[in-house]
């Protein structure tokens, strides 16, 4: 039903059912879902993570060692 | 091995197996035949006759796709039966004696019976009465089916469209598609699952190399593809498809993997 023929001009012309074509053409079997591109900014976000965190790290630990520097050096 | 783990396994093979089971056997055991709505349009109040007739007409179609209906309508000229499928008008009879035989025929019997044996499908092939046209449709048939692998196991039957014992079989047949009732030409239907009609082949179109996509259509896996959007109609038909003989094709499939397609 969902299949029924459009307009055509002479039998000839009458296209064929489309349960047959899909059959000829390979559309019958599964296809998997087409792949599409999203935006992707994962790699710049993990790359200014990665770089705020080293920062944080070498603050933190220069922080910690010039303290503990001073201490030490104290008469 | 955990229970979930086994439970996965299980679940797996499932999956695989519906994936690998054929069109022809997957449409039977899965997807009931459509029903059709058979009307009587009335203008006000019933009779006792008349319903005591719809009454006798709805206790004979329990076991048919068929749902029967009084619906009131003001505006027509005199009460009639309207057989629809889908919102499509397939049929309009003026007389309750014209609906004997709507659910049931010789030949609806027969595909049924065939199908429940296991068949991959039935091939009907809708004469005109021009005799040479249809022999020529009917020679190509046989000699395709002769050679197909299948052959055995695909039942070829044939129906002239003006035989009056199967007028609403035919009727049904000729509305698979708008245009067919124009068509003066034979027809080749593909009858499988749980009678469901394909649209057909006909006139050049009866060819050995569409009888043979035919043919695989039915014996390619059942994709998502064809059980989301079936395609064909169902017929009216009397039959529970209760317990179906295990489809044939597998047996031909196991014991020539060669034969194997998707």
């Amino acid at each position: 039903m969902g299949n029924d023929t459009i307009r055509y001009d002479s039998l000839e012309a009458r296209p064929l059912p489309k349960w047959l074509t899909d059959q000829r053409d390979g559309l019958n079997t599964w296809q998997p879902p087409k792949m599409e591109m999203k935006e992707d900014r994962s790699l710049g976000v993990s790359m200014v993570t990665t770089g705020v965190i080293i920062l944080l790290t070498l603050t933190i630990l220069t922080i910690y060692f010039l303290r503990k520097n001073k201490k030490r050096n104290r008469p | 091995m955990k229970s979930s783990g086994w439970k996965i396994v299980i679940v797996a093979a499932w999956i695989s197996l519906a994936c690998t089971t054929k069109v022809s056997e997957w449409v039977l055991l899965n997807a009931p035949a459509d029903r059709y709505l058979l009307a009587y349009f009335h203008q006000g109040a019933l009779p006792d006759p008349v319903i005591r007739q719809n009454r006798e007409i709805e206790a004979k179609i329990p076991q048919a796709n068929l749902l029967f209906k009084q619906v009131l309508k003001k505006d027509i000229d005199r009460p009639y039966y309207a057989l629809y499928y889908k919102n499509r008008l397939f049929a309009r009879y003026d007389d309750s004696r014209a609906l004997a035989g709507l659910t049931s025929s010789p030949m609806r019997k027969k595909i049924a019976a065939e199908l429940m044996e296991g068949q991959l499908c039935v091939l009907l092939y809708l004469t005109t009465g021009n005799s040479v046209k249809d022999m020529k449709g009917m020679e190509v048939i046989r000699k395709t089916l002769s050679a197909s692998p299948f052959g055995k196991i695909i039942t070829l039957v044939e129906l002239d469209s003006n035989d009056p014992e199967e007028q609403h079989f035919a009727n049904m047949l000729l509305n698979v598609e708008e245009d067919l009732k124009t068509i003066s030409e034979p027809m080749l239907f593909g009858i499988f699952g749980q009678f469901r009609v394909l649209e057909p082949l006909l006139a050049k179109g009866i060819s050995g190399e569409n009888i043979r996509l035919m043919i695989d259509f039915f014996t390619a896996d059942c994709s998502c593809v064809i059980k989301d959007d079936l395609p064909g109609i169902s017929m009216l038909c009397e039959e529970t498809w209760k317990d179906p003989v295990p489809a044939r094709v597998n047996k031909i499939l196991d014991e020539n993997p060669q034969l194997m397609h998707r």
